[in-house]
């Protein structure tokens, strides 16, 4: 009866943790909250910033990252655009070669900004650069058929940066220690 | 683990329990099975233990202290870095890379099938496939970055806590210690063996702050726990033992615990001493385990009982056995499944009660014993002492005759024994005798009954000839009805045991008997059902199911 209880236990456990997870740790969302942010940022410890989802617009969701050492990647799928409609992924470096360079947003002051198109028709598939210090943020633009354009503006807006030395400053104060990498003291090791 | 095939001798029978009152014990209420079912000491100190530390990590308060007692250890760790001791670690990293453990579980899902082992094969791919999700989800809703203040040597992936490595490395080799490696000293070994690796192994990845400690201890345990409890609780040793010698593997194993189990449920239950067992009959038995049991009651002298050891495992088999060949030939008749382990002992216990009743010459039932409630039963009847199979004996006339005479017996009183085959038939002092009386139906079909006549003729021809069969079952007869049991005969209507006698013989023996017989049409056996229809289409969906769980879970071993 108590096996019994402990396995009912643990499914129960397993079956609800999940629902936090996705709620809250699995988004890799702008906020000093979001744990995918620290990890994002430990993925790439010499990017000075963090790609991030701001706000999503109506239509589009989030489906979902990976986070490696290395390269972190997550993607947003669209009602218009399509399942993984966008991908972003943070590397320490990106091959622009094949690319213009364009003016940066608002939120991309300091990084330079390449745009790649790749096809307009059926729909727009393209790549977008944004290189920083210690970083490259490439946004891969994969529309479905008939989806309009103008979609990549709303992704564009839903999409932002948060700097790394704000994710420092907060892991000092929350647990005492060093977020190893761009923008923090050398770590042990 | 060869105790299918030596006896097991219990020279001094344990002394009865204090509630014993005439040779029988009363198990009260509360007191355990004579073999219970359960995960064992240290099944149960794994799964608590895993319990115990996931429900802690995921505790707000208690999981800051954990951070922080974490980055202490990694910071004494990388204070004692050195370029050897790092390129040493990186090497022993590699146990825990995606090749190693695809090798491992590849390797392991190979041997299960190349040994048929496929009740530990499904358990096997269950836990992992389990454990891989759990240990997913756990890693998002506890959602742990990896650690800070020392730089990470080795690749990582995704958040830290449990470490996804270690949790499918142990789960790997938690599933070969069980599924592969045969009990007592080998299986002790190889559980030392895992302990070491994987508190190396931890170690290792701790020294390259891939892992918090905590992380890795956590992986360690949840791959560990969930591959204890799911081997013990799905494939018990008891009843599913890991051995490698041939044999068929809905036999049970009757040495070691349920060996004595089966002693202590015989001496309460039935109040007989049990000196020995011995496994019999194997060849010719797959869905239990026969036994013969040298016995001893009060007082009496000591002697031999028959006894048939059936488990849940047996009920499956049953059940797919018989959904199969409702696919493959349509349902032959009216067969039903059992539903439990219970219903098939008491459906043999009544037939055998049945038969006894109309005087046909069956083996007198003694009773059920239970062995695990709901699981295990066993059934116990009189022991044919020097009798023979019918396929080895010496068949005069007079057996001839007993044969027939029993379908002629069995047919006026309304029944089919529906598995009238060699291993079925002994030959006692001259005499014959009926067996396995577990597929007897009351009221069949006519079609039953003439097939029952048919086989029971080959059988009896393989040991003579068919004219001589044929001229004696004139005596219980009509011309008409043979005619009818050979029309009615066709191959899978005959056990596969008396197809394969057949085929040895090399005589066309129901060839013979047809033309003996008047010419009659055959009947069609192949029958279309919307049950059979409904099953197919279910199977094909279930199977559609199943290979897109395979596609989906692909990652987990490719």
């Amino acid at each position: 009866m108590r096996i019994r209880a402990a396995l009912v236990g643990l499914l129960v456990a397993t079956a609800l943790l999940p629902g936090c997870a996705n709620s809250r740790n699995a988004v890799v969302s702008c906020g000093l909250d979001e744990r995918s942010l620290v990890l994002t940022a430990q993925a790439v410890p010499s990017a000075t910033l963090v790609p991030c989802v701001a706000e999503l617009p109506a239509g589009w969701s989030y489906a979902g990252a990976d986070i490696r050492s290395g390269r972190a990647r997550f993607w947003l799928d669209s009602d218009r655009g399509g399942f993984h409609a966008v991908e972003v992924e943070l590397t320490p470096s990106c091959d622009t070669s094949d690319a213009v360079e364009v003016r940066p947003a608002p939120d991309e002051i300091g990084a330079r900004v390449y745009a790649e198109p790749i096809a307009l028709d059926p729909a727009l598939w393209a790549n977008r650069y944004v290189v920083f210090s210690g970083g490259c943020a490439t946004y891969r633009y994969r529309f479905a058929a008939g989806a309009p354009s103008t979609l990549s503006l709303e992704a564009e807006e839903a999409l932002g940066f948060f700097p790394r030395s704000a994710l420092v400053q907060d892991v000092e104060e929350r647990y005492g220690l060093t977020l190893c990498g761009a923008e923090a003291p050398p770590c042990d090791g | 683990m060869d105790g299918t095939i030596r006896p097991q001798r219990f020279p001094d029978p344990p002394p009865p329990a204090a509630t014993t009152r005439g040779g029988f014990h009363r198990r009260p209420s509360g007191e355990p099975p004579p073999l219970p079912h359960e995960l064992g000491r240290t099944g149960r100190f794994w799964l608590y233990l895993a319990l115990a530390i996931v429900l802690l990590i995921s505790y707000g308060p208690f999981r800051a202290a954990v951070e922080h007692w974490d980055a202490v250890q990694l910071r004494f760790l990388a204070d004692h870095r050195g370029p050897r001791l790092t390129d040493g670690a990186l090497l022993l990293n590699a146990l825990t890379s995606r090749w190693t453990i695809r090798i491992l579980r590849w390797g392991t899902i190979g041997t299960l099938v190349v040994f048929r082992r496929w009740r530990h094969l499904l358990v096997f791919l269950g836990a992992v496939v389990a454990v891989e999700v759990v240990a997913y989800q756990l890693t998002l809703a506890i959602g742990h970055a990896r650690a800070f203040d020392v730089r990470i040597l080795a690749d990582w992936s995704g958040f830290a806590m449990p470490s996804r490595p270690l949790v499918s490395l142990a789960i790997s080799l938690i599933g070969i210690a069980y599924a592969l490696v045969v009990p007592g000293r080998p299986r002790y070994v190889a559980k030392w063996a895992i302990a070491i690796v994987l508190g190396v192994l931890c170690l290792v990845r701790m020294y390259l702050a891939v892992d918090h400690p905590s992380s890795a201890i956590a992986g360690a345990v949840v791959g560990v726990a969930l591959g204890v409890t799911a081997f013990r609780w799905f494939a018990p040793n008891d009843a599913f033992p890991v051995a490698y010698r041939r044999g068929k593997t809905a036999h049970l194993d009757v040495g070691g615990r349920r060996g004595e189990a089966i002693v202590r449920a015989v001496r309460d239950q039935l109040g007989l001493a049990v000196l020995q067992i011995k496994p019999i009959g194997l060849e010719g038995s797959g869905g239990s385990t026969p036994l013969r049991l040298q016995v001893r009651g009060e007082d009496g002298p000591e002697r031999y009982v028959f006894a048939k050891l059936y488990a849940k495992s047996h009920v499956r088999a049953d059940r797919w056995y018989k959904a199969g060949r409702t696919i493959l030939y349509g349902a032959l008749e009216d067969e039903t499944p059992f539903q439990t382990v219970r219903r098939f002992v008491e459906y043999e216990d009544y037939t055998l009660r049945l038969l006894e009743d109309y005087d046909l010459t069956t083996p007198k039932p003694y009773g059920v014993v239970e062995i695990t409630p709901e699981r295990e039963y066993m059934i116990v009847m009189e022991f044919f002492e020097h009798a023979v199979e019918l396929g080895d004996a010496a068949v005069d006339e007079r057996v001839i005759d007993e044969g027939l005479r029993l379908v002629r017996e069995m047919w006026d009183a309304g029944l089919a024994h529906r598995d009238v085959k060699p291993a079925n038939l002994m030959v006692q002092d001259g005499h014959l005798r009926l067996i396995d009386v577990f597929f007897v139906q009351v009221r069949p079909s006519p079609w039953r009954q003439a097939v029952d006549l048919a086989n029971m003729m080959l059988v009896l021809a393989l040991r003579s000839d068919a004219p001589t069969v044929y001229r004696l079952a004139l005596r219980y007869f009509s011309e008409d009805e043979i005619a009818e049991a050979f029309a009615a005969t066709r191959g899978v209507a005959s056990p596969t045991q008396l197809r394969a006698s057949l085929k040895r013989d090399g005589r066309d023996l129901l060839g013979e008997f047809r033309a003996l017989a008047p010419a009659r049409e055959p009947i069609k056996i192949q029958r279309w059902s919307l049950r059979r229809i409904a099953l197919t289409i279910g199977v094909a969906i279930a199977a559609f199911v199943a290979l897109g769980m395979v596609v989906s879970n692909w990652a987990v071993f490719a």
